[in-house]
C-alpha cells in the first residue's frame, strides 16, 4: 500500500485541523441540537430560556409558514435543478468537439458560476426592477405593460430560481463536458459508423457512460441548493411577503426577525440532518478516499 | 466529401449556438460591469446606454467611502489570514491521512468531506450565540475562525491526491537518513506538493471572499466584509446601483483572473464545493 509510513503517529499532525474542526463544526452542532430543546430569545430583553424538550419540533410541525418554506425549498430544487441538468448535459454533447475559438467560448461560459451569488442576487434585482430595469425597458419598448416583477409572488419566485439556473447550469456543463471528455472518442465514433441513431447512441452509450458523473452533478447541486440563502436574500429577502422565503431564509427569520431562537435551531437541526443525509451519499458512491487516492497523479 | 461538408454546417450551427448562449449568460455580468462607469443617477433615470455617460465617478465615490473600503480591506485580511490557517493546517492534516495507516482513517477522511457540504445556516445561530458570549462577535479573529470551518476540510480533501501522488521511495530514502515525520514532512513533501498548496490557497481564498451569510451574521461595523457592505448599497431608500456595481466589479477581478488562469484546476476546485455563497 502507498504511503505506509510505518514509524511515528499521525496524531500531531491531525490533531490542530481536529481541533478546529471541534471547534467550528462539531462543537456548533451539539450546541445547536441543545439550543432546539429550549424555549431561547434571541436576547435578555425577550425573556429567560427554559427547557421546553422537543416542543420546538412539535411548534414547527405545526407551522405554516415552516411547511411553506419548505415547499417552496423542494419546489426550487425540483424545478431548477433538472432544468440545469438538461441545459448542461445539451451543451456538453454539442461543444464536445473541436472548433475555432471553442476553448475561449468554454472559459466565458464558466464565467456567471464565480460570479459572486450576492452580486448576482443584486444584478438580477436591478434587471428586474420597474422603469429602469432591463427587462422592463425591453418589454415597453414591445409595447407591453410595465410590471413590478420582484413584486408580484409567482413573478419573484420564478426569478430566484430562472436566476439560480443562469448561474449554475454551466456548473454542470462543466462536469459533464469534462466526464465527456473521459469517455474514449472509438466508442462514439465506432457507434455513429454503425449508423446508430443519436437519439439511441445517446440513450444506450452516453448516458450510461455518463451516469456516474450526472450523479455526482446531481448530488452536488442539491447539497448546494439546499443552503441557498445569499443570492435569494440580496434579491428579494425572502418577499413579496413569504414568496421566496425559502428554508435557510426563514431559520434565518426566526432566529434574526421573530428572535427565537429555540426554533431556528430546531430548523437548523432539521436541515442539517437532510443536508448530511444527501453527502454521506455522495461521498459514499463517488468521493471514496480509493478514489481520490487513483487519482493521485493526473487530476 | 458531403460527410465533411455536413460536419462543417454542424459546427457551424454549433458556433452559433454558443455565441447566442454565451450572450445570455455574459448580459448580467457585462451590464454590472458598464454600469459600474455610469452614475446612480443616470441609471435611475432609465436612460438608454450611450458611451458619453461613462465616467469614473462611482469609483470615484466607491473609493472615498470609508465603511467600504474598511469592509474590502476586512475582506482582504480575514481571507489571508483564513488561508494561512486553513492551508497550514489541512496540510499536515492531508498529510496525515494520506501517508500514515491508522484505525478509522476512513472514517476520518469521509467526515471532512461530508463537513464541508454541510449548509452554513445550520452552524450560524450556534456559532452567533458562541462568539457573543465569549467575545469574538464582529472581530476579525471571529470571522476568520467561522470560514476556517468550510476551508479546512476543503483543503484537507484537495490535497490528499497531491501527497498519495509522492512516490514511495523519497520517504523511504529519507527514513534511511534517520529523517523524523515531522521533517520529512516540510523538508521534503511540501516542496513537493506546492503546486497543490498554491491551487487549494487561491481556493480557500476565493472561497472566504465570496462568503456572505457568516458575515452578516457574525459581524458588525468593526469586522464586516466586503459582500455585506456591498449588499448594504442597494435596499430601502439608498439605491445607488452605479456605487454597487462599481464596487461589485472591484470584488469580481480578482476571481475572474484567478479562475481564468486556473483553468487546469477548475473542475477538482469547484467539485469540492469552490463556489459558496
Amino acid at each position: 500500500m502507498k504511503g505506509a509510513g510505518g514509524h511515528g503517529s499521525p496524531v500531531p499532525f491531525l490533531l490542530p485541523a481536529l481541533l478546529i474542526v471541534f471547534a467550528v463544526l462539531i462543537f456548533p452542532i451539539i450546541f445547536s441540537f441543545v439550543v432546539s430543546l429550549f424555549d431561547w430569545p434571541l436576547s435578555a430583553g425577550g425573556g429567560s430560556r427554559r427547557f421546553i424538550g422537543a416542543s420546538n419540533y412539535v411548534d414547527l410541525v405545526k407551522d405554516k409558514e415552516f411547511w411553506n418554506s419548505l415547499k417552496l425549498q423542494l419546489g426550487f430544487i425540483f424545478i431548477a435543478i433538472p432544468l440545469e441538468l438538461v441545459l448542461g448535459l445539451a451543451a456538453a454533447l454539442l461543444l464536445n468537439r473541436e472548433f475555432q475559438g471553442g476553448r475561449v467560448i468554454r472559459a466565458l461560459i464558466l464565467l456567471p458560476v464565480f460570479f459572486l451569488p450576492v452580486v448576482s442576487g443584486m444584478t438580477w434585482r436591478f434587471m428586474l426592477q420597474p422603469r429602469y430595469g432591463a427587462l422592463n425597458n425591453f418589454l415597453l419598448a414591445l409595447g407591453a405593460p410595465e410590471i413590478t416583477w420582484l413584486g408580484d409572488p409567482t413573478f419573484a419566485y420564478a426569478a430566484i430560481i430562472i436566476q439560480d439556473i443562469w448561474r449554475m447550469w454551466p456548473f454542470v456543463f462543466m462536469l459533464l463536458y469534462a466526464g465527456l471528455a473521459g469517455i474514449s472518442t472509438d466508442i462514439l465514433e465506432a457507434a455513429e459508423i454503425d449508423g446508430a441513431h443519436f437519439s439511441k447512441r445517446l440513450f444506450s452509450i452516453i448516458l450510461p457512460l455518463l451516469y456516474p458523473t450526472i450523479l455526482t452533478a446531481l448530488l452536488l447541486r442539491i447539497i448546494d441548493a439546499l443552503r441557498i440563502f445569499s443570492e435569494v436574500y440580496v434579491m428579494t429577502e425572502g418577499g413579496p411577503g413569504m414568496a421566496t422565503t425559502l428554508f435557510s431564509l426563514y431559520t434565518h427569520r426566526q432566529a434574526f426577525g421573530y428572535m427565537k431562537v429555540g426554533m431556528a435551531s430546531a430548523m437548523a437541526i432539521f436541515l442539517l440532518v437532510i443536508s448530511i443525509v444527501f453527502a454521506v451519499t455522495l461521498v459514499r458512491k463517488n468521493m471514496s478516499l480509493e478514489k481520490l487516492e487513483e487519482r493521485g497523479g493526473d487530476r | 466529401m458531403k460527410l465533411a461538408t455536413k460536419r462543417k454546417t454542424i459546427t457551424m450551427a454549433v458556433a452559433f449556438f454558443a455565441i447566442a448562449v454565451l450572450l445570455v449568460e455574459l448580459y448580467p455580468i457585462v451590464i454590472t460591469l458598464l454600469n459600474g462607469f455610469r452614475t446612480d443617477l443616470v441609471i435611475l433615470s432609465g436612460q438608454k446606454f450611450s458611451l458619453k455617460q461613462l465616467t469614473t465617478t462611482s469609483y470615484a465615490l466607491v473609493f472615498k467611502n470609508r465603511l467600504l473600503m474598511k469592509a474590502m480591506g476586512n475582506s482582504i485580511i480575514v481571507g489571508i489570514f483564513s488561508t494561512a490557517l486553513s492551508v497550514g493546517v489541512g496540510a499536515m492534516a492531508a498529510y496525515g491521512i494520506s501517508r500514515f495507516r491508522f484505525r478509522g482513517r476512513n472514517a476520518l477522511a469521509y467526515s471532512f468531506l461530508v463537513f464541508r457540504m454541510l449548509p452554513q445556516m445550520s452552524l450560524v445561530v450556534a456559532l452567533y450565540l458562541m462568539f457573543r458570549s465569549i467575545g469574538l462577535r464582529d472581530t476579525i479573529f471571529g470571522i476568520t475562525l467561522a470560514h476556517s470551518s468550510f476551508n479546512v476540510p476543503y483543503v484537507i480533501w484537495m490535497l490528499i491526491p497531491f501527497f498519495t501522488a509522492v512516490d514511495k521511495s523519497y520517504e523511504e530514502a529519507a527514513m534511511v537518513d534517520g529523517c523524523s515525520r515531522w521533517k520529512l514532512f516540510h523538508m521534503v513533501f511540501l516542496p513537493l506538493v506546492a503546486p497543490g498548496l498554491v491551487v487549494a490557497a487561491v481556493f480557500s481564498f476565493i472561497n472566504s471572499w465570496n462568503e456572505f451569510l457568516y458575515a452578516l451574521i457574525l459581524t458588525g461595523v468593526n469586522a464586516r466584509t466586503a459582500p455585506v457592505a456591498i449588499s448594504s448599497l442597494i435596499g430601502g431608500d439608498t439605491l445607488t446601483w452605479g456605487q454597487m456595481c462599481a464596487a461589485s466589479t472591484v470584488m469580481l477581478m480578482p476571481v475572474f483572473v484567478f479562475t481564468l488562469a486556473m483553468q487546469k484546476f477548475l473542475i477538482r476546485g469547484i467539485a469540492a464545493g469552490g463556489v459558496k455563497g
